[in-house]
């Protein structure tokens, strides 16, 4: 429904049209691939001890992500959705990040760098922000997971195993 | 008189930061500042000609020797001034007693364009700005 929303409303607008053809000439197929067929589209239910939220970006400056991590007992990304409203590379941005993390602790997912995106999409550097957009995101949602977990206190992916047990 | 209120504005921008600024003083700093740093390139420009930049409409490109390509525009919705740097990255600023700060670690779009600068073509820029 959500994902609906986003991507009728980017069709729809004469505005966003304009970026969409320019497509086949300024973005890099991977872009365009991520764009087309976005991984993990969706939602996980959010109130979830096991799911981490992350909601970033400002709707007036045109891109909002959402990206959530559900993880299992041993510290590690079991499933992961997203939904982005924003630009071709935003969506991207955010749909290869799901890829990335998928089967990765939460000390992995959180070392990810902007330009590891930046390089794996051939971003252009007016887009770099795009990039970063999703690693704040996947910050920002191990941080909810955190703080909804807090017996596994910030090193929750090296002690893992230790804090499992414990819980 | 034009002096005092000069001054007067001065005083202003002191002691606001970019979320207290009217849409209306966001753009005059934000485009005295994009401004400043498109004089300072065009002056390196004319001792090193492999340099590269142009302002138009809130969006300044630059082109560094051995660096690549660099993008400072204007971001209006949050009164940022946004850069992204083929060498330090993205980075969002806000206006914050007279200077454009990066919220995460403090450092300021002059300081890091005077860096990069030197870095890339090994002259000072002669930029007035932190």
């Amino acid at each position: 429904m959500l994902r609906n929303l986003g991507f009728r409303t980017l069709r729809s607008s004469p505005q966003a049209l304009m970026p969409l053809r320019a497509t086949q000439r300024f973005y890099h197929d991977k872009v365009l691939d991520h764009y087309n067929n976005p991984r993990n589209v969706g939602k996980l239910d959010a109130k979830s001890q096991k799911v981490g939220t992350g909601l970033v970006g400002a709707p007036a400056c045109g891109d909002v992500m959402r990206l959530q991590i559900e993880v299992d007992d041993k510290g590690v990304i079991s499933d992961v959705k997203f939904k982005t409203f924003g630009c071709g590379s935003a969506i991207a941005s955010s749909s290869y990040m799901t890829e990335l993390v998928r089967g990765m602790s939460l000390e992995e997912a959180g070392k990810i760098k902007n330009t590891t995106i930046a390089k794996e999409l051939s971003l252009p550097p007016v887009k770099l922000h795009c990039s970063m957009l999703a690693e704040d995101a996947i910050k920002s949602a191990i941080k909810d997971y955190r703080s909804k977990n807090p017996t596994l206190g910030p090193d929750a992916a090296k002690g893992a195993g230790a804090a499992a047990t414990a819980a | 008189m034009i002096r005092s209120r000069l001054l007067q504005g001065r005083a202003v921008a002191r002691i606001i930061s970019s979320r207290g600024l009217s849409t209306q003083q966001y753009h005059e700093v934000a485009d005295e500042c994009l401004e400043s740093i498109l004089a300072a390139y065009e002056a390196l420009s004319e001792k090193v000609p492999e340099v590269e930049v142009e302002l138009s409409q809130g969006v300044l490109s630059l082109e560094l020797p051995h660096l690549g390509a660099y993008v400072i525009n204007k971001q209006p919705p949050n009164k940022q001034i946004w850069l992204a740097s083929p060498v330090s990255g993205p980075k969002r600023f806000d206006y914050v007693d007279e200077k454009w700060v990066y919220a995460r670690d403090k450092s300021t779009l002059g300081a890091i364009l005077k860096s990069e600068t030197l870095q890339a073509v090994n002259q000072e820029l002669g930029l007035d700005l932190e």
